[in-house]
């Protein structure tokens, strides 16, 4: 029934946020980070990864007041980790051919917290053909395409060719799908998730494409669920509720709900959980910005299925 | 050749058994080959039947009844089916696909059973060899939702619902695909009913069932199922993957001689040429 997916998936993302916005100090960047990032994996990316999260949240509205609240004061507590941009505009400045910057700031900028000298940089660097060719793999390219929209800067002379992006990825070859395997399955959430833009723009996704992750999204769910990948489940889950025609079962809901822990953590996969709570975060953290994610997403496109049907 | 293999077996017994394993996939080599069927051959499969006689009855389907005896009853439909069909005894139903209109044997023949010694409890030495060995089960293969797909997006039901809006009799596609393929010997040219029927309704299911099986490394359960698509492909039925390359797949990466029979029917019924 939608009302009972609705619940389950509210439930969970709320309790995830709950647990995000509880531990958020362990995400803090260390006091002495510079824009240079010895480790950029350490604490930048998921400080990015929590604020997209929250960012969501406030995108969809379907929350909560409380809900609301963690989530405004999460993005709030993020962009002060990067100096309200200016960690990331110093980083921009000292390596312009790398993009994490541009999509670290899409989080912010989505919900109006904008960096003025930040926004000038990048409508340079990104217009570069330099900055455009660099080597990276074809979902990345996409990453970035969408980061630049979201952004403002994928128009006029500088759009970005979609078609040739999308076409250049796993996904958009329309491969055999019983030969997926992990590393790729990631590949396939990641090329719709910016295709989509979250969820966003669900006719982003090509109209063969469309067909081929509906047909297929429910095996791979299906398997990675039997050996617990609960990160990757969860990212498919989310790839659900970006096709035009949600993907989004009551199963698959029971079943990260019955994954999760009751203090909100979801978990990445069936190991044992190591209980030290600085590897407890490390180790968890992504997942759970994922449950965040696919549960917002669910109950807003299970809300759009009952306006549509009204 | 089913003759030859029970009469150079060492225990004649076994043999028997052997042909009642493989069941209908026994007519694979006179349906997709040129083998020659014999009046021997249909003595040895129905001595097959004699020796180990299917249950008396058929039993319900899932959920009434439990799903093996069911299933079992309808692979041995299928070789009873065939075995009539090529003895040139059946009465009614299918046309003679396949096969030629005038068979071997007259209708009504009776063969001897040339292996008397094995033993047949209460067996008469001679029977009438037809349908009437294993009778048609009745239902097919449910699936809940048309071809995989749910009616409603955001369903709560495992189950379609049914007239009285309480779920349906029918299972998920996981459950469904690997009940087909149990019955893969049934995915044969000639061979026509309820079974094919739910198999033409949903190749999606299909592709699906099997493709959970590969990436399972479940490869005997994907050849079986892909056993179905190959067949649905012969019929010109469109399907959402191309079954040639996964074909090969399971025979490069599988191994057992159930797997191999299923992948070499299903090259056949692909036109694939053996390797």
């Amino acid at each position: 029934m939608t009302s009972s997916v609705t619940r389950t998936a509210h439930e969970v993302s709320a309790r995830a946020l709950a647990w995000l916005y509880d531990h958020r100090e362990r995400g803090a960047l260390p006091a002495d980070a510079t824009a240079e990032l010895g480790d950029p994996n350490g604490a930048y990316k998921p400080l990015g990864e929590t604020a997209l999260a929250a960012s969501l949240v406030l995108r969809e509205s379907v929350a909560g007041s409380t809900e609301l609240r963690l989530a405004r004061e999460l993005v709030g507590f993020c962009w002060r980790e990067f100096r309200e941009g200016d960690m990331l505009y110093e980083r921009q400045l000292r390596f312009s051919l790398m993009t994490d910057p541009l999509e670290s700031y899409v989080p912010f900028a989505r919900i109006g917290l904008r960096h003025e000298a930040l926004d000038v940089l990048l409508a340079h660097t990104s217009a570069l053909r330099s900055v455009r060719s660099a080597e990276s793999v074809p979902n990345r390219r996409l990453a970035v395409a969408n980061a630049a929209r979201v952004v403002g800067l994928d128009q006029g002379e500088r759009a970005y060719d979609w078609e040739a992006l999308t076409r250049a990825t796993w996904l958009g070859a329309t491969p055999e799908p019983w030969l997926i395997d992990w590393m790729t399955g990631y590949c396939v959430t990641h090329t719709v998730f910016h295709l989509t833009d979250w969820g966003a723009r669900p006719t982003g996704l090509p109209g063969d494409l469309t067909d081929y992750v509906s047909t297929w999204l429910p095996v791979w769910i299906d398997i990675w669920a039997e050996i617990e990948q609960w990160d990757l489940v969860a990212e498919l889950m989310i790839v659900g509720c970006c096709l035009p025609e949600p993907y989004c079962t009551a199963a698959d809901w029971d079943r990260l709900a019955r994954a999760q822990h009751p203090d909100g953590l979801v978990p990445r996969d069936g190991d044992p959980i190591r209980d030290e709570p600085a590897l407890r975060f490390a180790d968890h953290q992504h997942t759970t910005v994922v449950a965040t994610i696919a549960g917002t997403l669910a109950v807003s496109r299970a809300l759009d299925g009952t306006a549509r049907g009204l | 050749m089913v003759a030859d293999h029970v009469e150079q077996a060492d225990d004649p017994k076994a043999a028997l058994a052997a042909i009642r394993v493989v069941g209908a996939d026994v007519f694979a080599p006179f349906l997709l080959a040129d083998a020659v069927f014999h009046p021997a051959d249909a003595a040895a499969l129905a001595q097959s039947f004699a020796v180990f006689p299917p249950p008396v009855g058929t039993p319900a389907p899932p959920p009434a009844g439990p799903a093996e005896p069911w299933l079992a009853a309808w692979r041995d439909w299928g070789t009873a089916t065939l075995l009539a069909r090529f003895a040139g005894t059946e009465t009614g139903g299918l046309p003679a696909a396949g096969t030629e209109a005038d068979g071997p044997f007259a209708a009504g023949t009776e063969v001897d059973l040339p292996y008397a010694d094995v033993g047949s409890a209460g067996v008469p030495p001679s029977t009438d060899i037809g349908g009437a060995l294993a009778p048609q089960p009745s239902g097919a293969p449910e699936l809940a939702e048309a071809d995989g797909v749910p009616a409603v997006s955001h369903t709560g039901h495992t189950g379609a619902p049914g007239p009285t809006g309480t779920p349906g009799p029918g299972t998920t596609w996981q459950t469904w695909s690997v009940r087909m393929g149990q019955l893969s010997p049934l995915a044969l040219p000639g061979l026509d009913g309820p079974v094919h029927a739910v198999a033409r309704a949903a190749p999606r299911a299909l592709a699906r069932g099997a493709t959970r099986a590969v990436l399972r490394r479940d490869f005997p359960t994907a050849a079986r199922i892909a056993r179905w698509l190959a067949l649905l492909a012969a019929e010109g039925e469109r399907l959402p993957l191309d079954p040639v390359p996964l074909v090969r797949h399971l025979g490069l990466h599988g191994g057992g001689p159930r797997l191999a029979l299923d992948v070499a029917i299903a090259r056949r019924l692909l036109a694939v040429e053996d390797a």
